[in-house]
């Protein structure tokens, strides 16, 4: 039987934050569907809503002509929506086959036979009795999809399914991910990674700021096609005037490695590469390939070995970011309301975390709330932040003026070098613009910015290098001049 | 139709109304019970709250019971602002209270103006040893503090245990499990003829005072306070965040170990098996109630106080078991937990349609 999935004007808005702008698309079974977009970009938001964990604000939701209500998980499973999460929702201490019963009410010998069924069918093999903690990643991933099958679904959606999968059992999983699809069930897969959407699906929808862009067959795309409508192709590229090359080493960093005991992080292989002063180093890549790491890296916020980086003729890559500070680095990072910012104090506080020794914030161990003031009235007017009230909470401020306060923070103390993670993301064309122009007077002034973005505009505007990280190790450094927005959309997908 | 709105921003307002709330709804929830064992409501309400504490010696013993509380609320307030839930305050209490008893043991019929300052200093020392175990077990070998600071009640009561039965018991004791009276010059002096109240409360009012200051004027308070909104964020700004750990431990520590050394010294004036009922885990109570405010902490400490001095008037009064004060207690945690709700969300009243 014929399988539909309709979405119909799907809206879901958060505070400061749409999250899914107006989304329709429709599925057939019989295909396997990607679902394409960056972190943040509204996909996992869409699925949830599929999955009824999150409800849309507006729009509706058809399988097979009927209007679902899906008010929890719960009405989505019955609606035979079966979904596969990122991170397992499985229970360690629990055997297999109880984890496989725990949210069914039939009958334990029926279960087990129609369990036996699928594990023969499609070739799995996991001892039903030993404790989920015992099995691998991939193991994990099956018990979920058995879970799913149980139900006999109409439709499977996998999330992010590859992130913690080796090689070898990513290709299981594609393999059995291609005979549900051949027995009529609907595959939705949500994923970055441009050469799995290749290898694997039919069709690719791409969303992009919570703004589905296109739907299109898969013939007719290739990986760079699909980097550029992920990351967001902006036609006018307008480049910064050339700076005076330097050749006055600013930072360097060698042999630089990172392992993460998280596998949801990635690790950093064997980083080397040098600024000049003046210069702006762009980092290009599609998000999850090791920016989040750089930056901690860089920042100091991970701690590596102390000769990994140089800085204006010093070691400090053991020194924290505070410590950093003092040698006239500056810290912008991704996440403005989680990181770099505390939402709920207020303005002059959220000054003050930037704790920069000769600015006195803090004299003797107490605070010097006056100092912290009359710097955080300068940065308010010197980088035009549209409020007069330092003692506001930050949470009432926009996130360009947010982002505004943070750059003048950093900047305020005269930094040499800015590394900045992502400056513009979320932001609205105005205070896109007056950050960038910012980040051009920094390199005018003869000092230096290490560009993180995954916004290939931005990068092709701003920096006189660029490099592209995949998968936590680095492509040569390219003078931006030679870079092309496909040359970038190449290397982000991963070929040399 | 009623319908529930997130707030735009927790109130500030609220956030203060909350526990005010929540001890209006004990009283009802209260008065309910009391009805359904067949009390009149308001007669037990009264038994509980009002006659504990309408004469001198009534108030004394409120203020004797409220000062623990109090210093060890102010002290969990430095962890639990900073993101550490130390929820083992009565383990050390009850250290600190063994090591002060084993230095005031050594000044046995001994007198002297320094003994009792040693004596203190010993009960807040043995507190932050004790604290500093679950604290350097969760900085250097990532160990959950809750689970670690909660068993260690248990091992130092124990401890307490062995040492009054055993090596400390009162020679002439009869085998009684307990040591000897302190010597006058170990103990904390009483403030009134007659009253149990002793200069132990000088040390809660000392902690708030100061802990008011800390929080609120210096960099430390600061730090603890972007380390309890947001770790990443204390990360960031390049926080020694192992060090923070173990300091707000020791205060913690220091501030359980005096409350134990003002019960053993003050109205004790020995150990025993049961110096504490459970001052350690009520404070986490009071705490919260106070808004992790050292003036809230007043406030809250006395509330709750009156719960143990009601539950002993309603046992002699009226029969019920002394048990209905932790009743008390609990529903007080359980109001207020509820009521936090209306922090972050509102009723919206709205008309039939949307």
């Amino acid at each position: 039987m014929n399988t539909t999935l309709k979405i119909s004007n799907v809206t879901k808005i958060y505070p400061g934050c749409v999250a899914n702008d107006n989304v329709s698309l429709e599925f057939n079974s019989g295909k396997i569907y990607a679902l394409l977009g960056e972190n943040g970009a509204g996909k996992s938001t869409l699925v949830k809503i599929l999955s009824g964990v999150i409800i849309p604000d507006e729009g509706k939701i058809y399988l097979n002509e009927n209007n679902l209500k899906l008010n929890s998980p719960l009405d989505a499973k019955k609606n035979d929506i079966g979904m596969v999460f990122q991170h397992f929702n499985l229970f360690e201490t629990l055997s297999v086959f109880e984890n496989l019963i725990i949210d069914s009410d039939e009958q334990r010998e029926s279960l087990k036979e129609k369990i036996d069924t699928i594990m023969k069918k499609y070739n799995f093999s996991i001892d039903l009795d030993i404790p989920v903690l015992n099995l691998s990643a991939g193991q994990k991933q099956k018990v979920e999809i058995i879970r799913c099958l149980i139900r006999s679904p109409k439709v499977l959606i996998m999330d992010e399914p590859t992130s913690v999968l080796t090689e070898q059992e990513t290709s299981e999983l594609f393999s059995s991910l291609k005979k549900f699809s051949e027995e009529g069930i609907l595959i939705i897969y949500i994923t970055h990674k441009l050469k799995e959407v290749m290898q694997l699906c039919d069709e690719v929808a791409v969303m992009r700021r919570g703004k589905l862009v296109s739907v299109s067959e898969i013939e007719n795309e290739n990986i760079e096609s699909l980097a550029n409508k992920m990351v967001g192709q902006n036609l006018k590229t307008i480049k910064k005037k050339k700076a005076k090359t330097s050749s006055d080493q600013l930072i360097k960093i060698t042999n630089l490695n990172f392992t993460s005991e998280d596998p949801f992080e990635t690790n950093l292989m064997d980083i080397n590469f040098s600024v000049n002063r003046g210069e702006c180093l762009g980092i290009a890549g599609i998000s999850g390939n090791g920016q989040s790491e750089l930056f901690q890296v860089l920042s100091g916020e991970i701690i590596s070995e102390k000769n990994s980086i140089k800085f204006n003729n010093n070691y400090i890559g053991d020194l924290n970011p505070q410590e950093r500070r003092e040698y006239l680095m500056a810290f912008s990072p991704e996440d403005r309301l989680e990181q770099a910012a505390i939402p709920q104090m207020k303005i002059f506080e959220n000054v003050a975390l930037n704790n920069f020794k000769s600015s006195n914030f803090f004299n003797n161990g107490l605070i010097n709330e006056n100092k912290i003031k009359e710097h955080s009235k300068k940065i308010i007017s010197d980088f035009n932040v549209n409020t007069d009230n330092i003692d506001l909470k930050s949470q009432f401020l926009s996130g360009g003026n947010l982002q505004k306060l943070i750059i003048g923070r950093e900047l305020i103390t005269s930094p040499d070098l800015l590394i900045c993670f992502n400056p513009t993301w979320g932001l609205d064309v105005g205070a896109i613009n007056y950050i960038h122009e910012t980040l051009i007077e920094i390199n005018e002034q003869n000092k230096s910015i290490i560009l993180i973005s995954t916004d290939t505009d931005e990068l092709l505007k701003l920096s006189d290098k660029i490099s592209v990280i995949h998968k936590g190790k680095l492509s040569k450094i390219m003078n931006a001049e030679e870079v092309t927005s496909e040359k970038l959309g190449i290397l982000m997908g991963g070929a040399n | 139709m009623i319908k529930i709105v997130k707030r735009d921003q927790p109130s500030r307002a609220i956030f203060f109304f909350t526990p005010v709330l929540a001890i209006f709804l004990t009283l009802v929830a209260g008065g309910l019970i009391f009805f359904i064992l067949g009390f009149k409501p308001f007669e037990a309400l009264k038994f509980f709250f009002i006659v504990p504490i309408a004469d001198k010696y009534g108030f004394s013993e409120l203020l004797l019971k409220a000062t623990p509380l109090c210093l060890i609320a102010i002290g969990l307030s430095f962890c639990f602002k900073s993101n550490n839930w130390n929820i083992g305050a009565e383990g050390q209490l009850t250290f600190g209270a063994i090591v002060s008893g084993g230095v005031a043991l050594l000044f046995y019929e001994q007198e002297g103006f320094y003994i009792l300052p040693i004596v203190i200093l010993a009960g807040a020392i043995g507190g932050m040893l004790y604290a500093s175990i679950p604290a350097i077990l969760k900085t250097y070998f990532n160990t959950n503090e809750i689970l670690v600071s909660l068993m260690l009640v248990y091992v130092s009561k124990l401890i307490l245990d062995y040492l009054v039965v055993g090596p400390w018991s009162n020679p002439e004791g009869f085998n009684f499990p307990e040591t000897r009276q302190f010597s006058d010059s170990a103990k904390l002096p009483l403030l009134f003829e007659g009253l149990r109240i002793h200069a132990g409360i000088f040390l809660a009012l000392a902690a708030v005072v100061i802990s008011w200051f800390v929080f609120y004027k210096t960099y430390l308070g600061f730090q603890m306070k972007v380390s309890g909104f947001s770790l990443k964020t204390a990360k960031y700004a390049g926080y020694k965040g192992k060090k923070m750990i173990i300091l707000v431990f020791l205060i913690s520590g220091a501030c359980a170990g005096l409350a134990g050394v003002g019960e053993i010294t003050g109205p004790i004036g020995q150990l025993h098996r049961e110096i504490s009922p459970d001052y350690g885990f009520t404070a986490i109570i009071v705490a919260f109630l106070g808004r992790l405010n050292p003036v809230g902490i007043i406030f809250a400490s006395l509330v709750v106080a009156i719960t143990y001095l009601g539950a002993e008037t309603a046992q002699i009064f009226m029969q019920i078991p002394k048990y209905t004060g932790q009743v008390f207690q609990g529903m007080i945690l359980f109001f207020l937990l509820a009521s936090d709700y209306l922090l972050f969300f509102k009723f919206k009243f709205i008309g039939s349609k949307k």
